[in-house]
């Protein structure tokens, strides 16, 4: 390997002086200038994702999933409940201790005391007892006892939320 | 539960004045009311022939269906009657958030801890000098038996549980949370009547003394926060507000909710209103994010 560093360095300082006497008769380069080309780069900008949400496209009829969009104008009722971010009915399910199974309503506006009236009157139609519910005046939450997230999910949906 | 919803009406009709939430107006007579207090219905104002109501600046983005805007006046600091020149409306997920004291709290005091070094430290019995012979036999001498002459017993002795090196304070709230305590911030600032809105920083001296008799003037408190958007501002304002204390300019990226509660009253030019409103409700409709948003995605700059 020395010999040949010896050998490349020896050939590297020929090809300076050829160079330096070519240069005064223009002698074209062997190797072209580097040339940079964006125009792959279209290839490369449609894979990068977006960061907002799309609204979800205009659907004629129910959807396979059930899910409805909200009714436009809004119900004229003492509240109203947002749609999340991903346009869901904000109805969770809880559960801690292993055994303590409830339900949230999240995002509530207006009179959350009228909707407590509201859920605890359905839920009691659909299973014969009424459920404990707890009212979260500065979170704006309602959380009631109990696994009601399915129907909870398509009343609202039915109200038009 | 009744003076809470009042006070949430009234919260939401946009002013939280002292007499209004109470029917007879007149003031309960254990209430301790600070002596320096600027309530409105004492301020007398000059009233106009007709202020013009109509709505200068509508909001960009779009508001819901079931919320009206917030609205403040247009003012302008170019002379000191340019009080009403317009209503600015202002979105109502910005400006009228719920009024969450908790999650105010929570970002101020994470604000002021999560740039804490504590650098103290103390040497344990292992790190003093000495103490590793012991000082006289188990059993016979008569003394308590002791291993070392640095035990945290002793004079002299190491510190048993003291602190331990630079200890960092350092966490993170939430991105949105921290979004969500600029709103309420602001949300608070134009319920107590607080915030200001003016058209640009346009002074006509760069007299220091002109702002604070307009601050007097117009009654808006003793420390005013002033918000731009770019960190180039007119050379006359700098002048004016850079020996004094209590009138502070700071561009948008900036605003943060210590500043915000520290000073009695927020100025936004109308520009700042646009970046803000943009700014904080993106994060109401954005994805979570895939990969750290400083990285190049396709609609964020």
């Amino acid at each position: 390997p020395g010999l040949l560093l010896r050998g490349f360095q020896s050939w590297f300082r020929l090809r300076l002086q050829s160079r330096s006497i070519g240069q005064t008769e223009n002698v074209p380069p062997q190797y072209p200038d580097i040339v940079e080309s964006t125009e792959e780069y279209k290839f490369v900008e449609r894979l990068i994702p977006p960061t907002r949400i799309p609204s979800p496209p205009k659907h004629d009829g129910p959807t396979p999933s059930g899910w409805r969009p909200p009714q436009e104008p809004p119900p004229a009722l003492p509240y109203m409940v947002r749609r999340s971010r991903m346009h869901n009915v904000p109805v969770y399910t809880d559960i801690t201790h292993g055994n303590r199974q409830m339900t949230v309503v999240r995002r509530i506006e207006g009179d959350i005391w009228a909707l407590e009236r509201d859920v605890k009157e359905h839920l009691t139609q659909i299973s014969g007892k009424t459920p404990l519910t707890q009212v979260n005046e500065v979170t704006r939450t309602i959380r009631i006892k109990g696994y009601f997230d399915k129907d909870l999910k398509s009343w609202f949906m039915d109200k038009g939320f | 539960m009744r003076g809470l919803n009042g006070l949430l009406r009234s919260w939401s009709r946009g002013g939280c004045r002292l007499l209004s939430t109470l029917s007879d107006g007149v003031l309960p007579s254990n209430l301790v009311v600070p002596a320096d207090l600027a309530d409105s219905s004492t301020i007398v104002k000059p009233s106009l022939e007709g202020p013009d109501l109509s709505v200068i600046r509508k909001c960009n983005v779009a508001i819901p269906s079931h919320l009206k805007p917030g609205q403040a006046w247009l003012e302008s600091l170019r002379r000191y009657e340019d009080e009403r020149l317009g209503l600015v409306d202002l979105h109502p997920d910005v400006f009228t958030v719920m009024p969450r004291i908790d999650i105010l709290h929570e970002v101020a005091i994470w604000q002021k801890n999560f740039k804490r070094i504590s650098y103290a430290k103390t040497k344990t019995r292992a790190e003093m000098r000495g103490g590793g012979r012991k000082p006289w036999a188990q059993k016979g001498s008569g003394r308590a038996r002791q291993g070392s002459i640095r035990s945290p017993l002793w004079r002299g002795g190491g510190i048993a549980f003291g602190p331990r090196g630079p200890t960092s304070y350092y966490y993170m709230l939430p991105m949105k949370v921290r979004v969500l305590g600029l709103k309420v911030a602001l949300t608070t600032k134009l319920a107590q009547d607080d915030l200001h809105i003016i058209d640009t920083l346009d002074i006509p001296t760069d007299d220091p003394q002109y702002l604070v008799d307009l601050a007097r003037y117009r009654h808006w408190g003793s420390t005013v926060l002033i918000v731009d958007v770019n960190e180039t501002m007119p050379q006359n304002i700098l002048q004016a507000t850079a020996n004094l204390k209590t009138i502070n300019l700071i561009p948008a990226l900036g605003l943060n909710v210590h500043s915000i509660l520290k000073h009695e009253t927020l100025v936004l030019t109308l520009e700042t209103v646009e970046f803000l409103e943009e700014k904080l409700l993106w994060h109401d409709v954005r994805y979570t994010p895939l990969y750290p948003f400083k990285l190049p995605y396709s609609d964020f700059p």
